[in-house]
C-alpha cells in the first residue's frame, strides 16, 4: 500500500539528489553552494517526514548558516563566481563516475538483500522524543556529547591557528 | 519495509554523488561540498534505521548529532585551509596543491 509518507519521502528525496546533482553540474560557484544547501533542507525535511522533527529542525537551521556561509567564502575565493568563464573544474572524470555508480549499486544491492526484520509500528511522538534524547544524552552517551563539545571547541581553535596570517617577524 | 527501502536507495544515490564530487572536484571547497553529500546521506541512513527498526534506541539519534558535529567541523577547518591556501597562492585549486606529494 502506498502512503502519504511513502510519497512524501519520494518526493523530497528526489529533490535532495536532484539539487546534490545541481551542486557539480553548474559552472557557477554561488549556484553550487544554493543547490547543496537546497539538498541540506530536502535532508531536514525528510526526517521530518520520518518523524525526527527535532533533528529535521536542527539540520535545516545548522545547514541554512552553513551553506550561507559557504557561497560567500565560494565568492570571495573565486574570481568567476557567476560561472561566466566556464571553467573546467574536473579531474579523472571517468574514475569518479565509475566509482560513484558502484558505490551506489553495491548500497542499493546490500539494501535488498539484507533481512532487515520486522519494521516498528510503535514510536515516541515528538515530546516524549525530545525528552527521551535529552535523557539519552545526560546519561549514557553523556561522555561522547561532552566529547563533541570538547571537539568543536579544538576544531574552532585550529580554525582560527590555521587561517591565522603568519609574520616573519625576524629582522633580516 | 518500502518505506526503509525508499531511504536507503535515496541515501545510496545521495552518496554516490558525493563521492564522485568528491573524487572529480579540482577546487577544495567543492570537494568538501562533496564529503558534505557523503554525510548528509549517512545521516538520512542513521534516522531510517531509528525510526523504522529501533526507535526506542536513541543512542541513533545521538550518532546523527555527532554527524552533524562532524559536518560543522569539517566546514570550518576546511575553510581555515582554504583561506590559508588562498593567501598563500592565491587559489584553492588542488591540482596546484602538491607540493607535499613525496
Amino acid at each position: 500500500m502506498i502512503s502519504v509518507q511513502l510519497i512524501l519521502l519520494i518526493i523530497f528525496g528526489l529533490a535532495a539528489i536532484w539539487f546534490g546533482w545541481r551542486v557539480f553540474m553548474t559552472s557557477s560557484m554561488v549556484r553550487s553552494a544554493l543547490s547543496l544547501l537546497g539538498s541540506m533542507v530536502a535532508i531536514g525535511i525528510l526526517f521530518i517526514i520520518m518523524e525526527a522533527e527535532f533533528l529535521g529542525v536542527l539540520q535545516i537551521m545548522m545547514m541554512g548558516t552553513e551553506m550561507s556561509i559557504m557561497a560567500i567564502f565560494m565568492m570571495m575565493y573565486m574570481m568567476d563566481p557567476g560561472g561566466l568563464g566556464q571553467m573546467d573544474m574536473y579531474h579523472q572524470k571517468n574514475i569518479s563516475i565509475a566509482a560513484g555508480v558502484i558505490v551506489t549499486v553495491l548500497i542499493v544491492g546490500a539494501a535488498f538483500a539484507t533481512d532487515w526484520g520486522t519494521i516498528a509500528t510503535q514510536f515516541p511522538g515528538p515530546h516524549e522524543q525530545n525528552r527521551l534524547l535529552g535523557m539519552e544524552i545526560l546519561k549514557r552517551s553523556m561522555m561522547i556529547f561532552e566529547t563533541a563539545g570538547v571537539t568543536i571547541l579544538t576544531g574552532m581553535i585550529a580554525s582560527i591557528a590555521v587561517a591565522l596570517s603568519i609574520k616573519n617577524s625576524v629582522e633580516k | 519495509m518500502e518505506l526503509l527501502i525508499t531511504a536507503l536507495i535515496i541515501a545510496a544515490v545521495l552518496f554516490g554523488i558525493g563521492l564522485y564530487g568528491a573524487l572529480s572536484q579540482t577546487n577544495l571547497v567543492m570537494i568538501m561540498m562533496g564529503i558534505e553529500l557523503m554525510l548528509g546521506a549517512s545521516m538520512i541512513n542513521l534516522v531510517a534505521f531509528w525510526r523504522y527498526l529501533h526507535p526506542e534506541a536513541f543512542s541513533i539519534q545521538m550518532f546523527v548529532l555527532i554527524a552533524m558535529t562532524v559536518m560543522a567541523l569539517e566546514g570550518a577547518v576546511g575553510f581555515a585551509i582554504a583561506t590559508q591556501r588562498f593567501r598563500t597562492s592565491g587559489s584553492v585549486e588542488m591540482e596546484e596543491s602538491a607540493e607535499l606529494k613525496g
